[in-house]
């Protein structure tokens, strides 16, 4: 079970190429759609004195009609960790203000995945091995009905009930008001109370896929022959399930894990404003709102980049679960 | 016993059939008759604010004065095109591709899957926000070709995956021994064996373009001057529904796309239901 080496180059090279487009398209598509940057930077009376935008401008090499120059520019700004200056937030860097946003994407969207992902996989397994049932089809009809939602209604009906009607739960916002006189202990309780409602919703609005293809997967897995050949070997009914259907069941849902793992920068974002959650969604909402450019296109790379590599991530790991990977 | 355990699945995925197809015909009803069906004229604000329920205003009005049932019935049509036409979209570009990877042997198929396979990790509600921002104006059409123009990733894998069954089969042989050409071969001998697929694709792209357009237009970056479903809860939340208590404005919303979707699911598992066991059928003979 080892990785083979011309798997993982192609792997890497495969992130690599992923990686150059999602900077290319992000270089490329504003310039395309909005037109000349640099008059869009000019016009913007949020950078202050026209010394700065002009400062700005040869910084990104905008000052020189040629693309390639331009995107030679971007590339070396890019390597040093210069994504720009946010037009609302002047003059704090846009990698500054999306550093200080990712923790709480981060926070909830962890949670809610683990957690969904546990009660997905336990419920598609209940469901696969005794299809046909009530709690089957029950589980089988709320995933349906909460694949065909928007997701942050389910946000907004949550916050409706358990923040307004039964005031439970806060209905929005990080943590308190009183925050900054709070305890480290108050605080991490005020953080955790405001958390729950987010993470509730995101498990529940991810739950039905991850119900569906798992039970999907076991119910297919439990027809196969080598079940046929473990059950003429006698072996237990528990260890036909779990160490031969559940086992096979479960490759694909581990990629769709990793995948889900790497949307959890980009994930909330709707969720986040439902919530007012200060999040990467909330500030890229904040950022669609106030025209700030370079936010929209920073927070964009940063969720690529997070797809990416924990993709590869998983691209890597699997030979160790799967080792037919490798034979490919 | 296998034609008893048969008969009633293919019973089955016709009645899903039916009862998907007559959801979405009354959909299709409202948007084409708003005017009618709905009581109000679009965007009408002459009335009370916070108006609960009643016979005069059956899902009440929201802040604005607006009756929430108008402005519903107004957001079908939106919602509805947006859907079909978008999910149209992204199917055409879908077969195109998956069927010409899945024929085409050798470097086809190896480019155009790395480009899918690239575009796929890419992040599309990211991507699509990033053009919807930086285009000039978000009208009806630049929300439709947004979402059309990038959702056919998974599809063109679904449907290549299927052709590259289908070009092994039998029949494809046949056709090439009788000096078909590759496109003939394609279109009039492979494409009609993939309808099925096609149509449980159809049905999922859809659905995820109504979701996509009322993510979006939650975001704000839909086209301000149409009523959808995902503006009225934008509105509704941009506006504080909750803290008025008015579930009136913000559950019909959610249960339009919902019943929306759920017809387009029972034509989905309806037609692959059939094609299962139709495909079955002719095995055995």
């Amino acid at each position: 079970m080892r990785i083979q080496p011309s798997y993982a180059v192609r792997r890497v090279a495969f992130a690599a190429a992923t990686l150059l487009a999602a900077i290319v398209m992000n270089f490329l598509l504003p310039r395309l759609i909005a037109g000349n940057p640099a008059e869009m930077i000019a016009s913007q009376t949020a950078l202050g004195s026209p010394e700065v935008a002009e400062a700005i401008k040869k910084q990104f090499g905008l000052e020189n009609d040629s693309l390639l120059y331009q995107f030679k520019q971007y590339i070396v700004q890019l390597a040093h960790g210069n994504l720009g200056i946010s037009y609302f937030n002047y003059p704090t860097p846009v990698s500054e203000v999306l550093l200080k946003a990712l923790p709480w994407t981060l926070g909830i969207v962890l949670i809610s995945t683990l957690l969904s992902y546990a009660a997905g996989w336990l419920i598609g397994i209940r469901g696969a091995l005794k299809p046909g049932t009530w709690f089957d089809n029950a589980a089988l009809g709320v995933s349906f009905f909460i694949n065909s939602v928007p997701y942050f209604w389910i946000g907004i009906l949550l916050i409706l009930l358990f923040g307004y009607k039964l005031d439970w739960f806060p209905m929005g916002q990080a943590f308190s008001v009183d925050y900054d006189s709070l305890s480290a202990a108050g605080k991490l309780r005020s953080i955790s109370y405001h958390a729950v409602l987010p993470i509730v919703s995101l498990a529940i609005a991810s739950l039905a896929s991850h119900i569906l293809v798992l039970r999907n997967n076991l119910s297919r897995a439990l027809t196969e022959d080598y079940m046929v050949l473990a059950r003429a070997k006698g072996l237990s009914g528990r260890r036909r399930t779990f160490h031969y259907g559940v086992r096979n069941a479960f490759l694909p849902s581990f990629t769709g894990f990793m995948l889900s793992l790497g949307h959890v920068v980009g994930g909330a974002i709707t969720m986040e404003i439902v919530f007012s959650y200060p999040g990467i969604g909330m500030l890229t909402y904040n950022a669609i709102l106030n025209h700030d450019y370079p936010l929209i296109q920073g927070a964009f790379l940063m969720i690529a980049v997070s797809i990416i590599a924990v993709n590869l991530l998983a691209d890597l790991i699997y030979p160790f679960i799967d080792p037919r990977v490798n034979l490919n | 016993m296998r034609n008893k355990r048969t008969l009633p699945r293919e019973r089955s995925g016709k009645a899903k059939l039916w009862g998907g197809a007559c959801i979405l015909l009354v959909f299709a009803a409202v948007s084409l008759a708003t005017a009618q069906i709905a009581p109000y004229p679009k965007n009408d604000m002459e009335f009370e604010v916070w108006l609960k329920p009643s016979a005069a205003h059956l899902l009440g009005t929201d802040s604005y004065g607006q009756d929430v049932f108008s402005q519903l019935v107004y957001g079908t049509r939106t919602s509805f095109l947006v859907g079909v036409l978008a999910g149209l979209i992204t199917t055409i570009i879908g077969v195109l591709v998956g069927v010409t990877a899945g024929f085409y042997r050798r470097w086809v198929s190896d480019a155009l899957m790395f480009v899918v396979d690239l575009l796929l990790i890419i992040p599309v509600m990211a991507l699509m926000i990033i053009l919807a921002s930086f285009l000039p104006s978000m009208g009806l059409t630049s929300i439709v070709l947004v979402i059309g123009l990038l959702s056919w990733l998974y599809m063109a894998r679904s449907i290549r995956s299927q052709t590259l069954s289908e070009r092994q089969r039998g029949y494809v042989e046949a056709a090439r021994v009788a000096g078909m050409s590759d496109l003939s071969i394609m279109l009039r001998e492979i494409l009609p064996n993939l309808y099925p697929i096609i149509l449980a694709n159809l049905v999922s792209v859809t659905t995820h373009a109504v979701l996509a357009e009322a993510g979006l237009s939650f975001l704000g970056i839909g086209d301000p001057k149409n009523v959808s479903w995902g503006t009225i809860l934008a509105l509704a939340h941009a506006n504080n529904a909750i803290m008025y208590d008015a579930w009136w404005w913000i559950v019909p919303p959610g249960l339009a796309t919902a019943l929306f979707c759920f017809g387009f699911i029972l034509i989905g598992n309806g037609s692959l239901e059939r094609f299962r066991y139709k495909r079955g059928a002719s095995q055995q003979t």
